[in-house]
Protein backbone atom coordinates (compact mmCIF):
# COMPACT_ATOMS: atom_id res chain seq x y z
CA UNK A 1 0.00 0.00 0.00
CA UNK A 2 3.06 2.22 0.12
CA UNK A 3 2.46 3.24 -3.49
CA UNK A 4 -1.11 4.42 -2.96
CA UNK A 5 -1.15 7.57 -0.95
CA UNK A 6 0.40 9.11 2.09
CA UNK A 7 -1.27 8.82 5.45
CA UNK A 8 -2.33 12.47 5.35
CA UNK A 9 -4.29 11.92 2.16
CA UNK A 10 -2.04 13.93 -0.11
CA UNK A 11 0.44 13.04 -2.79
CA UNK A 12 3.96 14.03 -3.73
CA UNK A 13 2.99 15.09 -7.25
CA UNK A 14 2.95 18.88 -7.15
CA UNK A 15 3.05 21.48 -9.85
CA UNK A 16 3.87 25.19 -9.85
CA UNK A 17 0.94 25.98 -7.57
CA UNK A 18 1.89 23.33 -5.01
CA UNK A 19 -1.30 21.46 -5.89
CA UNK A 20 -1.59 18.58 -8.32
CA UNK A 21 -2.82 20.02 -11.61
CA UNK A 22 -5.53 17.37 -11.98
CA UNK A 23 -6.91 18.19 -8.56
CA UNK A 24 -6.80 21.92 -9.21
CA UNK A 25 -8.44 21.27 -12.58
CA UNK A 26 -11.26 19.37 -10.89
CA UNK A 27 -11.87 22.24 -8.45
CA UNK A 28 -11.95 24.75 -11.33
CA UNK A 29 -14.32 22.48 -13.28
CA UNK A 30 -16.64 22.18 -10.28
CA UNK A 31 -16.49 25.95 -9.82
CA UNK A 32 -17.62 26.39 -13.43
CA UNK A 33 -20.48 23.96 -12.82
CA UNK A 34 -22.04 26.54 -10.50
CA UNK A 35 -22.72 28.64 -13.61
CA UNK A 36 -24.31 25.66 -15.36
CA UNK A 37 -26.63 24.68 -12.52
CA UNK A 38 -27.20 28.34 -11.61
CA UNK A 39 -28.67 28.86 -15.09
CA UNK A 40 -30.98 25.85 -14.72
CA UNK A 41 -32.12 26.82 -11.21
CA UNK A 42 -32.73 30.43 -12.30
CA UNK A 43 -34.68 29.16 -15.29
CA UNK A 44 -36.93 27.15 -12.97
CA UNK A 45 -37.39 30.07 -10.55
CA UNK A 46 -38.33 32.31 -13.45
CA UNK A 47 -41.11 30.06 -14.72
CA UNK A 48 -42.42 28.25 -11.63
CA UNK A 49 -44.84 30.91 -10.39
CA UNK A 50 -46.40 32.00 -13.66
CA UNK A 51 -49.97 31.48 -14.76
CA UNK A 52 -50.24 29.32 -17.87
CA UNK A 53 -54.02 28.83 -17.86
CA UNK A 54 -54.50 31.20 -20.81
CA UNK A 55 -52.40 28.88 -22.97
CA UNK A 56 -54.35 25.72 -22.07
CA UNK A 57 -57.25 24.26 -24.11
CA UNK A 58 -60.67 25.00 -22.59
CA UNK A 59 -61.45 22.88 -19.57
CA UNK A 60 -57.92 21.58 -19.23
CA UNK A 61 -56.08 22.49 -16.03
CA UNK A 62 -52.41 23.46 -15.76
CA UNK A 63 -50.23 20.79 -14.15
CA UNK A 64 -47.30 22.44 -12.37
CA UNK A 65 -44.45 20.56 -10.68
CA UNK A 66 -45.33 22.12 -7.29
CA UNK A 67 -48.76 20.50 -7.29
CA UNK A 68 -47.31 17.03 -7.86
CA UNK A 69 -44.36 16.89 -5.47
CA UNK A 70 -44.18 13.99 -3.04
CA UNK A 71 -42.13 15.66 -0.29
CA UNK A 72 -41.75 12.58 1.97
CA UNK A 73 -40.45 10.56 -0.97
CA UNK A 74 -38.05 13.30 -2.12
CA UNK A 75 -36.88 13.80 1.49
CA UNK A 76 -35.86 10.13 1.64
CA UNK A 77 -34.06 10.49 -1.72
CA UNK A 78 -32.21 13.54 -0.37
CA UNK A 79 -31.24 11.60 2.73
CA UNK A 80 -29.91 8.74 0.58
CA UNK A 81 -27.77 11.13 -1.48
CA UNK A 82 -26.45 12.81 1.68
CA UNK A 83 -25.46 9.43 3.11
CA UNK A 84 -23.70 8.57 -0.16
CA UNK A 85 -21.41 11.52 0.56
CA UNK A 86 -20.55 9.84 3.86
CA UNK A 87 -19.74 6.51 2.18
CA UNK A 88 -17.67 8.36 -0.46
CA UNK A 89 -15.56 10.12 2.14
CA UNK A 90 -15.16 6.81 4.01
CA UNK A 91 -13.90 5.20 0.76
CA UNK A 92 -11.26 7.90 0.47
CA UNK A 93 -10.37 7.57 4.14
CA UNK A 94 -10.01 3.78 3.77
CA UNK A 95 -7.70 4.26 0.78
CA UNK A 96 -5.53 6.72 2.70
CA UNK A 97 -5.38 4.14 5.53
CA UNK A 98 -4.21 1.56 3.02
CA UNK A 99 -7.25 -0.69 3.37
CA UNK A 100 -8.06 -1.67 -0.23
CA UNK A 101 -10.93 -4.01 0.68
CA UNK A 102 -12.72 -1.39 2.73
CA UNK A 103 -12.16 1.13 -0.08
CA UNK A 104 -13.97 -1.18 -2.50
CA UNK A 105 -16.83 -1.75 -0.04
CA UNK A 106 -17.41 1.98 0.41
CA UNK A 107 -17.06 2.70 -3.32
CA UNK A 108 -19.70 0.03 -4.02
CA UNK A 109 -21.93 1.41 -1.25
CA UNK A 110 -21.67 4.91 -2.73
CA UNK A 111 -22.56 3.61 -6.17
CA UNK A 112 -25.52 1.71 -4.75
CA UNK A 113 -26.86 4.72 -2.86
CA UNK A 114 -26.45 6.80 -6.01
CA UNK A 115 -28.40 4.15 -7.93
CA UNK A 116 -31.19 4.27 -5.34
CA UNK A 117 -31.34 8.05 -5.80
CA UNK A 118 -31.50 7.68 -9.61
CA UNK A 119 -34.19 5.00 -9.22
CA UNK A 120 -36.21 7.41 -7.10
CA UNK A 121 -35.86 10.11 -9.72
CA UNK A 122 -36.99 7.76 -12.49
CA UNK A 123 -39.99 6.79 -10.33
CA UNK A 124 -40.81 10.47 -9.71
CA UNK A 125 -40.56 11.36 -13.41
CA UNK A 126 -42.74 8.37 -14.32
CA UNK A 127 -45.36 9.43 -11.78
CA UNK A 128 -45.41 12.98 -13.14
CA UNK A 129 -45.78 11.82 -16.73
CA UNK A 130 -48.57 9.40 -15.77
CA UNK A 131 -50.39 12.27 -14.07
CA UNK A 132 -50.11 14.29 -17.28
CA UNK A 133 -47.11 16.56 -16.71
CA UNK A 134 -44.45 16.06 -19.38
CA UNK A 135 -41.42 18.11 -20.37
CA UNK A 136 -43.53 19.91 -22.98
CA UNK A 137 -46.60 20.59 -20.79
CA UNK A 138 -45.58 24.14 -19.83
CA UNK A 139 -42.37 26.17 -19.27
CA UNK A 140 -42.34 25.39 -15.51
CA UNK A 141 -42.51 21.64 -16.15
CA UNK A 142 -39.87 21.95 -18.85
CA UNK A 143 -37.55 23.87 -16.48
CA UNK A 144 -38.16 21.28 -13.73
CA UNK A 145 -37.33 18.28 -15.93
CA UNK A 146 -34.28 20.05 -17.37
CA UNK A 147 -32.89 20.92 -13.92
CA UNK A 148 -33.52 17.64 -12.13
CA UNK A 149 -32.75 15.63 -15.27
CA UNK A 150 -29.32 17.22 -15.72
CA UNK A 151 -28.61 16.67 -12.03
CA UNK A 152 -29.61 13.03 -12.41
CA UNK A 153 -27.32 12.74 -15.45
CA UNK A 154 -24.47 14.03 -13.29
CA UNK A 155 -25.26 11.41 -10.62
CA UNK A 156 -25.39 8.71 -13.30
CA UNK A 157 -21.98 9.78 -14.64
CA UNK A 158 -20.65 9.70 -11.07
CA UNK A 159 -21.91 6.13 -10.64
CA UNK A 160 -20.08 5.10 -13.82
CA UNK A 161 -16.84 6.58 -12.45
CA UNK A 162 -17.34 4.81 -9.11
CA UNK A 163 -17.97 1.49 -10.85
CA UNK A 164 -14.85 2.01 -12.96
CA UNK A 165 -12.73 2.58 -9.84
CA UNK A 166 -14.31 -0.45 -8.18
CA UNK A 167 -13.63 -2.62 -11.24
CA UNK A 168 -10.01 -1.47 -11.56
CA UNK A 169 -9.39 -2.05 -7.86
CA UNK A 170 -11.00 -5.50 -7.98
CA UNK A 171 -9.03 -6.57 -11.05
CA UNK A 172 -5.67 -5.26 -9.86
CA UNK A 173 -6.16 -6.16 -6.20
CA UNK A 174 -5.86 -2.49 -5.22
CA UNK A 175 -5.44 1.03 -6.51
CA UNK A 176 -2.05 2.57 -7.29
CA UNK A 177 -1.09 6.08 -6.19
CA UNK A 178 -2.31 7.65 -9.44
CA UNK A 179 -5.59 5.73 -9.24
CA UNK A 180 -5.79 6.72 -5.58
CA UNK A 181 -5.86 10.36 -6.61
CA UNK A 182 -8.70 9.44 -8.96
CA UNK A 183 -10.72 8.34 -5.92
CA UNK A 184 -10.20 11.79 -4.45
CA UNK A 185 -11.21 13.48 -7.74
CA UNK A 186 -14.32 11.31 -8.13
CA UNK A 187 -15.09 12.06 -4.48
CA UNK A 188 -14.91 15.81 -5.12
CA UNK A 189 -17.28 15.39 -8.07
CA UNK A 190 -19.64 13.23 -6.02
CA UNK A 191 -19.81 15.68 -3.12
CA UNK A 192 -20.40 18.51 -5.58
CA UNK A 193 -23.40 16.65 -7.02
CA UNK A 194 -24.62 16.33 -3.43
CA UNK A 195 -24.32 20.07 -2.67
CA UNK A 196 -26.17 20.91 -5.88
CA UNK A 197 -28.99 18.64 -4.69
CA UNK A 198 -28.99 20.41 -1.31
CA UNK A 199 -29.73 23.64 -3.20
CA UNK A 200 -32.29 22.04 -5.55
CA UNK A 201 -34.14 20.32 -2.69
CA UNK A 202 -34.52 23.62 -0.83
CA UNK A 203 -35.26 26.00 -3.71
CA UNK A 204 -37.30 23.72 -5.95
CA UNK A 205 -39.11 21.43 -3.51
CA UNK A 206 -39.37 23.14 -0.12
CA UNK A 207 -39.74 26.87 -0.80
CA UNK A 208 -43.14 27.67 -2.37
CA UNK B 1 2.78 22.48 2.59
CA UNK B 2 2.49 23.74 6.14
CA UNK B 3 -0.67 25.63 5.24
CA UNK B 4 -2.19 22.53 3.67
CA UNK B 5 -1.44 20.25 6.61
CA UNK B 6 -2.25 22.68 9.41
CA UNK B 7 -5.56 20.90 10.20
CA UNK B 8 -6.02 17.18 10.70
CA UNK B 9 -8.63 15.44 8.56
CA UNK B 10 -11.64 14.07 10.47
CA UNK B 11 -11.69 10.44 11.56
CA UNK B 12 -14.35 7.99 10.25
CA UNK B 13 -16.23 8.48 13.53
CA UNK B 14 -16.23 12.25 13.03
CA UNK B 15 -17.39 11.81 9.43
CA UNK B 16 -20.33 9.75 10.74
CA UNK B 17 -21.14 12.49 13.27
CA UNK B 18 -21.09 15.08 10.47
CA UNK B 19 -23.46 12.89 8.43
CA UNK B 20 -25.84 12.64 11.42
CA UNK B 21 -25.76 16.44 11.71
CA UNK B 22 -26.59 16.74 8.00
CA UNK B 23 -29.49 14.30 8.39
CA UNK B 24 -30.73 16.29 11.39
CA UNK B 25 -30.61 19.56 9.43
CA UNK B 26 -32.54 17.89 6.59
CA UNK B 27 -35.18 16.74 9.08
CA UNK B 28 -35.54 20.34 10.33
CA UNK B 29 -35.92 21.53 6.72
CA UNK B 30 -38.73 19.06 6.04
CA UNK B 31 -40.39 19.99 9.36
CA UNK B 32 -40.30 23.67 8.37
CA UNK B 33 -41.99 22.78 5.09
CA UNK B 34 -44.86 21.08 6.91
CA UNK B 35 -45.10 23.89 9.47
CA UNK B 36 -45.47 26.34 6.60
CA UNK B 37 -48.19 24.14 5.10
CA UNK B 38 -50.19 23.74 8.31
CA UNK B 39 -49.79 26.95 10.33
CA UNK B 40 -51.17 30.16 8.84
CA UNK B 41 -48.89 32.45 10.85
CA UNK B 42 -45.85 30.54 9.61
CA UNK B 43 -45.71 32.18 6.19
CA UNK B 44 -43.26 31.73 3.34
CA UNK B 45 -41.54 34.98 4.34
CA UNK B 46 -40.69 33.29 7.65
CA UNK B 47 -39.89 29.77 6.42
CA UNK B 48 -37.94 30.67 3.25
CA UNK B 49 -35.05 32.50 5.01
CA UNK B 50 -34.81 29.64 7.54
CA UNK B 51 -34.76 27.03 4.78
CA UNK B 52 -32.08 28.96 2.89
CA UNK B 53 -30.03 29.28 6.10
CA UNK B 54 -30.25 25.51 6.69
CA UNK B 55 -29.28 24.79 3.08
CA UNK B 56 -26.27 27.11 3.41
CA UNK B 57 -25.22 25.30 6.61
CA UNK B 58 -25.44 21.90 4.87
CA UNK B 59 -23.59 23.29 1.85
CA UNK B 60 -20.74 24.64 4.01
CA UNK B 61 -20.46 21.40 6.01
CA UNK B 62 -20.24 19.20 2.89
CA UNK B 63 -17.79 21.51 1.10
CA UNK B 64 -15.67 22.15 4.19
CA UNK B 65 -15.45 18.68 5.69
CA UNK B 66 -16.44 16.09 3.09
CA UNK B 67 -14.73 17.91 0.19
CA UNK B 68 -11.89 18.91 2.57
CA UNK B 69 -11.88 22.51 1.34
CA UNK B 70 -10.98 23.80 4.80
CA UNK B 71 -7.87 21.60 4.71
CA UNK B 72 -6.80 22.70 1.22
CA UNK B 73 -4.53 25.53 0.14
CA UNK B 74 -6.16 28.94 -0.09
CA UNK B 75 -5.75 28.94 -3.89
CA UNK B 76 -8.28 26.12 -4.16
CA UNK B 77 -10.74 28.00 -1.95
CA UNK B 78 -10.32 31.12 -4.07
CA UNK B 79 -11.04 29.27 -7.32
CA UNK B 80 -14.06 27.48 -5.90
CA UNK B 81 -15.51 30.46 -4.05
CA UNK B 82 -15.06 32.75 -7.04
CA UNK B 83 -17.17 30.48 -9.24
CA UNK B 84 -19.85 30.15 -6.58
CA UNK B 85 -20.06 33.87 -5.75
CA UNK B 86 -19.97 34.86 -9.43
CA UNK B 87 -22.86 32.50 -10.20
CA UNK B 88 -24.91 33.76 -7.22
CA UNK B 89 -24.35 37.45 -8.11
CA UNK B 90 -25.09 36.90 -11.79
CA UNK B 91 -28.28 34.89 -11.38
CA UNK B 92 -29.71 36.88 -8.46
CA UNK B 93 -29.22 40.03 -10.57
CA UNK B 94 -30.92 38.36 -13.55
CA UNK B 95 -33.84 37.13 -11.41
CA UNK B 96 -34.27 40.60 -9.88
CA UNK B 97 -34.22 42.19 -13.32
CA UNK B 98 -36.83 39.75 -14.64
CA UNK B 99 -39.05 40.10 -11.57
CA UNK B 100 -38.67 36.53 -10.30
CA UNK B 101 -37.32 37.81 -6.97
CA UNK B 102 -39.26 40.62 -5.31
CA UNK B 103 -38.36 42.23 -2.01
CA UNK B 104 -41.46 42.69 0.15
Amino acid sequence: MSDVAHADGHHDVHEGTGIDNRKLGMWVFLSSEFMFFGALISNYMLFKGRDYSAFMPTGQSVLLPRGLYDIPFTSVSSFVLLMSSLTMVLAHDALVSGDQNRTRVWLAATGMLGSVFIGGQVFEFTEFVQQGMTISSNPAASAFFMLTGFHGAHVFFGILMLLSLYGISKRQGGLTEVQGLNVELVGLYWHFVDIIWIVIFTIVYLIP
Amino acid sequence: MAEEHALAHPTPRQYAQIAILLAFLTAIEVSLYYLEQSIDAFTTSVSAPLLILLAVMKFVIVVGWFMHLRFEKSLVSKFFTTGFVAAIVLYVAVLFALGAIVLT
